[in-house]
Parts: C-alpha cells; structure tokens; sequence
C-alpha cells in the first residue's frame, strides 16, 4: 500500500516522498505562496514565477538553462491563483544539484531587464493567443461570471493592460515580500527514499530562506447568473462552457459531488453527459464535466466543443441531461460502477512518478492527512446514494449555470439555456 | 527484460514483467495506418478506430466503457501514419478484462450503420476542434506540400471531403482486413502471472485466422527539385513559420544522428507525446536565436521519423510585431550554421543526456512503457529502442554536420506561413 512518508524542514518546508522502485528516476511538484493572491500590483506574481528561470545573481538565464539540461532535468515554475507551483524531472544521482538549482532560483533571481523584457512580450503574446483559442475564451467568460470581482475569476497573468505597466523594482518586491519557505510543499516519487531525502535533498533546500507563507484568501461573494457570447467567426467549431459555483475542496460534501461528477461528465467516456452528447447525438469529440475545488470556494463546469449548427442542441442535450439528474437519479447500478472505478483507480491512476507526486501535493496542499490514500476506498464506500443524491439536488441546478459560448456564432445570436 | 513469442496465426506477443507494479498495461499496434489510405478515403483508419469502441461479439455497445471504468482503468487508442494502437492498464489482476476486450476489438467489432453515422459526426467535430488551431492548419499545409504522392500528403484525420462521404461497407471490408493477428502485435507491461498469461492470450486469440497482409508500399515520394512555399491566410493572433526537410525513414542508420541534431538545435522532448509535460529546453541553439533574441515565443524541431521517410520540422511561433520573414531567415540562417559549425562538446554532451534521461521520463509507469514498446515494435521493431540509444551514443559532431549536409537543404525544403489577419467582430 502506498505510505508517503513527511518531513518538515527547519525553514518550515514539508518534503513528503514515495519510492516508486518500477520508475528509476525523480519526479517533482511543489509549491508556495507567492501566487497571484499575494500579489500587491496585478501581474507581478506572474512575470516573477516565469522570470525564475531567467537568470540568477550569480547565474545567467543561458547558464541555468545549460546546467539543468545538462543534468538531464527538467524544471519549469508556474504561476497559479493561489500559488507559485514548480516541477520536473531528473535521474537521482544528479537530484542533490537540480534541487540546488531550484532553491538558486527561488532566493536569487536577478530580474535582468532583457528577460524581463522578453518575458513581458511572451505574457502579451500569450494572452493574445489564448483570446483567439475558442476553448480557452469560453473557459475566461464562464470564470469572470462565475467569481465577478474575485481572485478566482480572473486571469492569474493579469490582463494585457496590466503586464504592460509592471515594472522591475515591483518584481523585486514581490520576490521579497512573498518568497519563503514558510508553508512551502515540496513531493518527490520514483527513485526516493528516506536516506537519500534527507541527506542528499534537504540539505539543499534548508538553504531556502526569506519572508512569505499563505495568504488570507477572501471568500468569494456569490454569482450571477449569464449568458455570454464570444463571436470568433473565423473559428470552424463553437466551444461551450456551462458552469456554476460549487464547494472548496474541504467543504463536508464534497465527495458526494465528485462521485456526481465523475458519474454525469467522467466516467468512461464521459459519463451520461457522453453517452448522449457524443454516443447518441453524435455532436461533438469531447464533451465532458469537471469539478474544480480550490481553498476557499471551486465550480463545477461542462464544456464541449461542436459544429455551430449544433450549438443550441448540445446546449439542450447539457440541460437535459442536468435536469434528468434530479428527474432520474444516479441509479444504484451508476453508484456501484462510481464507487468500483474510485476504488480501482488507487492501483492505476498513481502508477506514474508525476502522477504520485501530484497526488501527493493534492494530500499536503489540502491537509488530507499521510494516511488518505488509505482512508480514500472507505470514504468512497462510505458515500450512501442518499448523500449523493442530495448533493447533485443542492449543487447541480441548472437555475444556478452561467453559459460562455466561444466560435462562429453571431454575438447576438439568441442562445437558451 | 522483454520475452517475445508468435502465436500459430501470426500474433507478435511481447511480454514485460515488472513485479513492483500495481497495474498492467495491455496494448495491441496494427501495422496500419493512414500511410494505407487512398485518395478518397483519407480518415478511413481513425474513424476505425472510433468505430472499435462501440461493441460488437459478446461486447455491447458501450461495454469497454463500463468494463474499464468499474476497475477504475485507463483506456484510450491512437491512429497515427504508420499504425493504430489501442490499450487499457488496469489493476494487475484483472488482466483477463483488457485480453477479453482487446480479442473482441480484433474480429468481432459491429459496424452498425445507425453507429457508423452518429460517428461521422463526432469525427468530423474532431476535425473541426484542430482546424481552429492555426498550428494545425499549417502543419497539414506542410505536410501536403512536401509529400504529393506518398500518402504522408495528408494527416491521419483525414480531408473533411472525405470524411463527409465515406460509407460504412469500405471501412468495415477496411477492418476486416487488416485488424487480424498477422498485422499486429500485443504488448503487455507490468505486474501478472508470468506462468499463466501465454494460455490466456491463446485462449483469447488462438482460433483467429490470419488475413493477407497490407500490400506493401509502392508510392514512393520522388526526391523534392526545389523549394515549396505555401501561405496560410487567416483571422488569428499571431503568425507562425513551419519548415520541414525530407529525411530517411526511421529504420535507416541516421535515425540517431537526426534525433541528436535536432536536440542540440531545439532541445529534446522525446518520442511519446504525452511525456513532455509542458517542458521547454532552453539550452539549444534556436531558442538562443529565436526566443532568447526576442523574435519568436516557442520554437521546436523534431525529426518526425516514420516507417517511410519523413520530415524534420521546424516551428517558430512569431512574436508579435516581428515581421515572418526575419524570423524565416534567422531560423533557417541557424539551421544551416550546423553545417559549417558543428556541435560543442557541450553541446553534445547536453544533447545526448537529455535523450538518456527522456528514455527513463517517457518511460515511466506501465501505460507509457506499453505505449513506446508498442510505438517502436510498429516503427522499427521494438528492440529498436536499445538500437537508438545506444546508436545516439556513437553520434559525433562530425555525424551531425554530415547529417545536416545531406538533409538540412533548400531543394527539399517546404516552407508554410501561416499570416494572422486581423480579427474582424
């Protein structure tokens, strides 16, 4: 049975890790919380993550690139809403240093202003591009009506506007201010093990040092129903996305509404949403569900992609299927296969090294306990149709959805939901 | 290590055991692809493929969904040029599921019409979902331009034309064909009963008869006289530049020595796609020219080798404001330097140990270890893999400049702009 097994460094950082003997090399995933929630000028905590990797005090952006690549690793730092995340991979004997040059980047990074500059043009450039992806368009309408006026509903690299104005010295002070190891998770899986992790990796990371830990995150008011349309004429297919607020991922319903999920829009090819969207209408490639619970609040979405002529018959196809939720039940049968496929999944989800050491995070980040993995087949067993189905009831109202459209539809096309 | 055995009827067989794993990874590769199509019937694989997922035999429609999902697996397929490979990975002991599946897939699948149709329909969306990429619509110009013979002149989803006439008796006699023992190969990886696993695979898959084979490749692509240009023209964000030269197929000996130039020139990011997790190298050559110089945001180049020779490609996504052109003749300007200036011992040194530690991250977990077994068994066979890594040691700088010499040339070069036009509300 898998055990990570945890440690807490002097600098307040949690190292937990799980051998993985099949898999003979190093995965890694951390964080900390130095996201744009901590951000004091929009945008900064993004160009900050990216500019990580764009030199050092006492290493050039090409030189860090070079050591790395040369060690056989791969890093990248991301920025998120609530945190910097962080992650690669590497053969064990080189670890000790890739984990050097992670911590380097972490407390030294020296802002050159041609990174800055270049890092600048690739956000703007980013931004542009993802306007013009129908599914990524959809996905920024639903969220901005989702959480108006909050964190969560707003593009973590701030708007155009926004990166055009950051300047150096606000880059540094958010470096400054939020940068530390207070908080901070770091999961390794694969090639690990206690001797290794403690003598060769943590001596690198105790040198980690600086002000940061979690911010206070606000609770976000509620949403307002709407109907948004992203006329993009040139596109071939139309991407939907109908959404509504759900629960954070420590609310006491949440397992009930994930086993709704997975069986509305997940299981198999995509659940019942599937079996009608794809398999019986034939409308559309992907079409799916998906539950998305962070710290303080988390949605529940459906997106699909379809024919512009199909717009309106995917969209009632997702209606029905959201009102035969609470007409039709989840069947006994459905709550079986859910449960079978949750339980099952231990043995075949975690079989990579990054999908361990995503897991991992998810334990640490939430506060699910050492012991979750083993907890999770009678949590999942546990769950009584009752439970579930008063959590699609309570949360999955289709009075509650919000809808984006993005693709070759007129702006003032009339669209029901 | 891999034991391989080959039933009566035909059946490649290979076996890896890895008792520490929790899950085992069932694939089955046919040597079929859309390199097999004809004019007119282009998509006729993928759409197969799609087809395979809906019953037939003792499975009902929607059975390996439900089969897969109650023991919480992975299963999924993939139509590529040179073959299609299905798999399932679930919990070691219920291997006897994915061989029940993978059989009925084999002989018995149903074709029924009213499915046949409600699958045009979700095939062509699939189309549609890539056509709104730009990088999409270019890679198929690229494509199409360089090849005008070899069935590599169009990408296995296939022209829309096509897809909106094909008929369900071709592509059912198209299953009948080639979907027998004799053209594929099973793969299994990971934890199960190494005594027991052979009489179960030849329970399931002894009585099926052998069929004829693909009949062999006859369309050769005649060598490319001069450069090809093509220009894209469509509402988007921002420009982007693809190149591709012709290069050998994957069985020939400058395999690894393309596979090394092209890490030194754009870094490696391996051969399974799945594996490279949004990594981007750094340490290479364009992106020092290109991204590092401010003239594009992204660039890659990978030598796309197949079972019949294939391109070495080049993308650069234009950062804005920077006009196509220059960054066309930088990024060519630094492909051609290979020749005059071959690598560094650094930058060997860099190339060949991201290769090596791409063979441990792209092979990592059961599914992966199928999916590139089953990749190299179609390709080149799957001892091949030992073959490149150890042939990519050999590779010298030397070898590098050979290879870009021979291939890295302007008369079979194929160009393609794909040029944002301003979005119109």
């Amino acid at each position: 049975m898998i055990q990570p097994q945890r440690t807490v460094l002097d600098n307040d950082m949690a190292v937990l890790y799980q051998p993985m003997p099949a898999n003979p090399f190093v995965a890694f995933h951390g964080c900390l919380w130095a996201g744009t929630a901590s951000e004091d000028k929009r945008g900064a905590a993004d160009m900050t993550a990216r500019l990580l990797l764009g030199g050092t005090k006492s290493k050039k952006a090409d030189k860090l690139a070079e050591e790395t690549e040369k060690l056989g690793a791969t890093l990248e730092f991301r920025n998120a809403e609530e945190a910097v995340h962080f992650g690669g991979r590497c053969p064990r004997k080189t670890a000790p240093k890739v984990f050097g040059i992670v911590v380097d980047c972490l407390s030294n990074p020296a802002f050159p202003p041609s990174e800055t500059e270049r890092t600048r043009g690739e956000v703007l450039d980013e931004i542009r591009i993802d306007m013009d992806e129908t599914a990524r368009r959809a996905a920024k309408e639903l969220m901005e009506s989702l959480y108006p006026n909050h964190l969560y509903g707003r593009d973590p690299r701030g708007e155009a506007s926004d990166v055009k104005r950051i300047k150096r010295s606000d880059l540094v002070s958010h470096h400054k201010g939020h940068y530390g190891p207070q908080g901070m998770i770091l999961t390794m899986s694969g090639d690990v093990d206690r001797e290794f992790v403690e003598k060769q990796i943590a001596p690198a990371l105790s040198k980690f040092d600086g002000d940061g830990g979690k911010p206070k995150l606000a609770v976000p008011s509620s949403s307002r129903r709407s109907v948004k349309v992203a006329a993009m004429p040139h596109k071939s297919q139309v991407d939907i996305a109908l959404g509504l607020r759900a629960i954070p991922r420590n609310h006491r319903d949440y397992y009930s509404l994930s086993m709704v999920n997975l069986l509305f829009g997940q299981i198999g090819l995509y659940g019942r949403l599937g079996r009608n969207l794809r398999d019986t209408q034939g409308l559309a490639y992907y079409s799916f569900s998906a539950l998305d619970p962070r710290l303080v609040a988390g949605h529940w979405a459906i997106v699909a992609g379809v024919n512009p002529e199909n717009l309106q018959k995917a969209i009632d196809g997702m209606r029905m299927e959201i009102e035969r939720l609470h007409k039709e039940p989840l069947t006994e049968q459905e709550i079986t296969n859910g449960k079978d496929n949750q339980v099952g999944s231990l043995k075949v989800m975690l079989e990579r090294n990054a999908e361990m050491a995503g897991e991992m995070f998810r334990m640490e980040y939430f506060g699910l306990g050492l012991d979750y993995l083993k907890r999770f087949p009678d949590i999942v067993r546990g769950l009584t149709p009752d439970q579930i189905h008063e959590a699609a009831e309570k949360y999955i109202r289709l009075e509650d959805c919000s809808l984006a459209v993005a693709g070759p539809v007129k702006k003032d096309r009339q669209i029901s939901l | 290590m891999a034991t391989v055995t080959k039933l009566d009827n035909g059946l490649k067989i290979i076996l890896k055991h890895i008792p520490e794993a929790t899950a085992v990874s069932v694939w089955v590769g046919y040597r079929i692809g859309s390199r097999n199509e004809r004019p007119g019937m282009t998509g006729s694989t993928h759409w197969v493929e799609h087809m395979l997922f809906k019953g037939g035999g003792k499975l009902k429609k929607g059975d390996v969904d439900t089969l897969v999902s109650r023991l919480g697996g992975k299963y999924n397929a993939f139509t590529d040029t040179d073959f299609t490979a299905y798999f399932e990975t679930v919990p070691a002991d219920a291997i006897d599921t994915a061989l029940f599946i993978e059989a009925e897939r084999m002989r018995n699948a149903a074709f029924d019409e009213k499915e046949f149709q409600a699958e045009r329909t979700v095939v062509i969306s699939e189309r549609e979902g890539a056509e709104n990429m730009p990088e999409f619509l270019a890679e198929e110009e690229l494509w199409s331009n360089a090849f005008h013979i070899h069935p590599y002149h169009w990408l296995p989803i296939g022209w829309k034309q096509d897809l909106q006439r094909l008929d369900r008796d071709t592509m059912y006699r198209h299953y009948l064909r080639y979907y027998a023992p004799n053209n594929a190969a099973m793969i299994v990886v990971g934890n199960f009963d190494r005594a027991g696993v052979m009489d179960k695979i030849r329970d399931k898959f002894g009585g099926f008869k052998p069929e004829q084979p693909p009949e062999p490749m006859t369309l050769v692509e005649p060598p490319q006289m001069g450069e090809r240009r093509a220009v894209i023209r469509k509402p988007g964000s921002v420009d982007h530049i693809f190149a591709g030269w012709h290069i050998p197929e994957f069985a020939h000996e400058d395999t690894a020595r393309l596979a090394v130039m092209s890490a030194v020139l754009a870094g490696w990011r391996g051969f399974n796609p799945f594996a490279y997790a949004g990594w981007r190298p750094r340490s290479n050559r364009l992106y020092k020219a290109l991204v590092e110089a401010k003239l594009a945001t992204d660039v890659i180049c990978k030598a796309d080798v197949k079972v019949d020779p294939g391109l070495l490609v080049a993308h650069a996504t234009v950062k804005m404001g920077v006009p196509v052109e220059k960054v066309e003749e930088v990024l060519l300007k630094e492909m051609d330097r290979i020749k005059k200036n071959p690598p560094t011992k650094a930058e060997l040194e860099v190339a060949k140990t991201q290769i090596h530690a791409w063979s441990g991250f792209e092979n990592d977990g059961v599914t992966y270890q199928g999916m590139m077994t089953a990749f190299f068994e179609m390709a080149v066979g799957f001892e091949g893999y030992d073959r490149f890594m150890a042939a990519v040691d050999r590779v010298s700088a030397k070898d590098v400049q050979e290879v870009a010499r021979k291939y890295v040339n302007e008369e079979s070069r194929t160009v393609v702009h794909f040029l944002a036009q301003e979005v119109k509300p």
